[in-house]
């Protein structure tokens, strides 16, 4: 059998085989439009939140409304008590409280720095984080504004206290991501996380399909019959990736820094590992489904070992280690470096390796049981 | 086995000393406090002094350190001589846990610095005691209260919500694997012909009590074994356990029936529940999403559980209170209607293939 007969099999075997076509095609599809949709808002905002003024001051008023004036938290109720506060808390009608203390205006003039209070629903950690930034901002405007008024009361020139009240200042400027939107944050690295595990799904199941009858693939030697598979399923998964990186990140626009020629070559060791690992899973399997189940499962642990939600540093080593045998870690790594954080060439290099390194492992992994699965065959 | 392994993940709980750089212009008494400040912070640990901004660029981009502080030319003598320097800090918020860390940990050592430096510059005036000198300094003091998480426990946040959406994935899968198991073995006529309903629930029946030991033992060894702080009832929990495997094993049965084949019901299985925890709304607030988001999140069984989790657990809500979160449960009734109607169809479809072919029923999978 020729090889260029060899590969229109495969292609036809492909593009028959339904389960196949609906994990390929359809999971690629499906998933670019359903996984960002939770977070198409980017950040929450308008957080509800009641404030419990023990003051009844003019100044807590205006904190009030600094306070509601923030993006971050929105003021819907006003309560004369923690206790009737936290009622509201529980029945779920706030997610956060603000409480002035009792004397903040006179102990504010009087130089005692009176303590505010913020409490927030620390179960969401993005609520509690976005009510907690919309509290402390406004509190510090409030500190500063109070600080000003201060150093003018002490004869200070207005222009010199503005620029005084504070001994330094700080310009914190978010990085790659300067909207610290939640789409940015996913997408990029989920989408690489998609393409393994539906490439892999893809090429376990064309073996786990093939492997209890006779046919093309019965008559050619095995590595011929990878290269053909691993050949065809990258073409395929170049196409789709290119969907991924183009048409869709453009949808939820999320940035594309790196260069074509960049991403495409990235991309050809990372695809060939990933066709190699379902290769292994479906010669390893004994039923077709199990590939499915296997991959399936494995995503989990993947996306929270891969050090994109969770920092490296944090997870014990051998987690870290285990997620390294995997394409999809070097590949967000690297992915994230070049198209998302305009990195050059350069700094890639190690995961580069790394996943030429990979497949070349999972690629003879792959070919040893694939060897093993046919004389198997061949005995029954 | 994956429980323990996402676990491990998480495991250490709180992010501390991630890597951070340092490019100082201005080496001095004060610039090294206010590193040593950064340093003191518990989520960081200046690892690198650099000597250009190009280079920690370079540095940030390749996820050796993720923030870095430029300190300027003349930073002393700017404090000195009251013009407020500027520390420029860029932190990589393309993981945004991470950057939001690094945020509040540079204000809180930026904060704590300031305080020191015009405490000090106040007394060194005199006319003044130590505290009336922070009080100018502070004007206004916060306290800041985490309700439910009260050290802020990565651990207890994300582990306690992916543990069930894992639950979720394995009870879906397993019933399809029994379903398919139970097909191979015994062939669909046999199996059920004669009163499909009662043939199918005496087959599952005895799985939803494995099930329910997996969902009771995750609970166990969250609130028992790990002491994470629990201010409902556990009857509540399990009973809600028991309807939301219900809820899965319908919705299982439903991909399976769907075509027969095992292994496109794992693909639908794998479409559906997969991204749940996404949905679930631990992360990114449920208020927040759009609608079509909220549509998808009430059609998986564990978002409708993990309120009742949450109400339980966090808030220690009554337990009629959190069970009304289980009202759109009563949903699924409409995938077990059609898992039947299906049964019903693939049983007439069956009858039809054996009547035509005098022989024996030979294979059923449309491989």
């Amino acid at each position: 059998m020729s090889f260029l007969a060899l590969l229109k099999a495969e292609l036809k075997a492909l593009l028959t085989n339904p389960v196949v076509i609906l994990t390929v095609f359809g999971g690629v599809v499906f998933y670019s439009f359903l996984y960002p949709l939770p977070y198409s808002h980017q950040t929450p905002r308008e957080q509800k939140i009641s404030v419990v003024n023990l003051d009844m001051s003019q100044t807590s008023f205006k904190l009030e409304r600094m306070v509601d004036a923030t993006p971050q938290v929105y003021v819907v109720r006003r309560d004369y008590s923690l206790e009737a506060a936290h009622q509201a808390f529980l029945q779920g009608e706030v997610s956060g409280i603000l409480v002035i203390p009792e004397h903040f205006y006179k102990d504010l003039l009087l130089g005692k720095s009176p303590t505010l209070s913020y409490a927030g629903d620390a179960s969401y950690f993005l609520v509690y984080g976005t009510i907690v930034e919309g509290l402390a901002q406004a509190g510090g405007t409030l500190a500063a504004e109070t600080k000003v008024a201060k150093l003018v009361l002490d004869g200070e020139p207005l222009s010199q206290a503005q620029n005084q009240y504070a001994a330094t200042k700080l310009n914190l400027k978010p990085t790659f991501n300067p909207r610290m939107g939640y789409v940015d944050y996913v997408v990029p690295a989920v989408f690489i996380l998609i393409l393994q595990q539906t490439m892999a799904m893809a090429s376990g199941l064309m073996v786990g399909t093939q492997k209890h009858g006779r046919g093309y693939w019965s008559r050619v030697s095995t590595s011929k019959l990878m290269l053909a598979r691993v050949g065809v399923l990258t073409v395929i998964y170049y196409l789709l990736s290119m969907y991924y990186f183009g048409a869709s990140f453009s949808m939820h626009g999320v940035n594309q820094l790196a260069s074509m020629g960049n991403l495409l070559s990235l991309l050809l060791p990372f695809l060939v590992s990933s066709c190699a690992i379902g290769l292994w899973v479906g010669a390893v399997t004994p039923r077709r489904e199990l590939v499915t189940l296997v991959i399936l499962i494995s995503s989990m642990p993947l996306v929270f070992g891969a050090g994109f939600i969770w920092p490296v540093e944090a997870i014990p080593s051998a987690m870290v280690w285990l997620s390294q045998l995997f394409p999809s870690t070097p590949a967000i790594k690297g992915f994230l470096t070049i198209n998302q954080m305009g990195g050059d060439w350069s700094d890639i290099s190690l995961p580069y390796s790394q996943l030429w390194l990979q497949s070349l492992a999972w690629i003879l992994l792959a070919w040893w049981a694939l060897k093993r699965q046919g004389r198997l065959n061949n005995h029954h | 086995m994956l429980a323990v392994m996402i676990w491990a993940v998480f495991s250490q709980g709180i992010a501390r000393d991630l890597p951070v750089g340092v490019v100082n212009f201005a080496p001095g008494q004060m610039s090294q406090k206010l590193i040593r400040y950064y340093d003191a912070t518990s989520a960081m640990q200046v690892t690198e002094n650099y000597s250009s901004v190009a280079e920690a660029k370079t540095a940030l981009v390749r996820g050796e350190i993720y923030a870095y502080a430029v300190i300027p030319n003349k930073f002393e003598t700017d404090i000195y001589k009251q013009l407020a320097p500027q520390v420029s800090v860029f932190y990589n918020s393309q993981m945004i846990l991470v950057g939001k860390l690094l945020n509040s940990a540079f204000l809180q050592a930026q904060g704590t610095f300031n305080a020191q430096i015009s405490t000090g510059i106040d007394l060194a005036k005199g006319d003044t005691t130590l505290l009336s000198a922070m009080g100018k300094a502070v004007p206004v003091r916060t306290q800041i209260t985490p309700l439910f998480n009260k050290n802020s426990n990565y651990a207890q946040f994300l582990v306690s919500a992916i543990i069930p959406a894992l639950w979720q994935i394995a009870v879906v899968v397993s019933t399809i694997l029994i379903l398919a198991a139970n097909l191979r073995g015994r062939g669909l006529n046999a199996w059920l012909a004669k009163r499909p309903i009662r043939a199918l629930c005496s087959t599952l029946f005895p799985y939803t009590f494995i099930f329910a030991l997996h969902g009771f033992a995750y609970l166990c060894w969250f609130y028992l074994g790990f002491e994470w702080p629990m201010n409902g009832s556990f009857a509540v929990l399990v009973l809600a356990q028991w309807i939301t495997l219900i809820a899965c094993m319908i919705m299982g049965c439903l991909f399976f029936f769907l075509t027969l084949d095992p292994a496109r019901a794992m693909s639908f299985a794998g479409a559906f529940t997969a991204p749940s925890f996404a949905f679930m709304g631990i992360t990114f607030p449920v208020s927040d999403m759009s609608g079509l988001a909220q549509f998808w999140r009430s059609l998986l069984p564990i978002s409708h559980y993990i309120e009742v989790q949450v109400s339980q657990v966090s808030y220690g809500q009554e337990w009629l209170k959190s069970l009304e979160h289980l009202l759109p449960m009563f949903g699924y009734f409409l995938p077990a209607l059609l898992s039947l109607l299906l049964i019903r169809k693939h049983l007439r479809h069956q009858q039809e293939l054996d009547t035509l072919s005098s022989q024996p029923n030979t294979t059923k999978e449309s491989a």
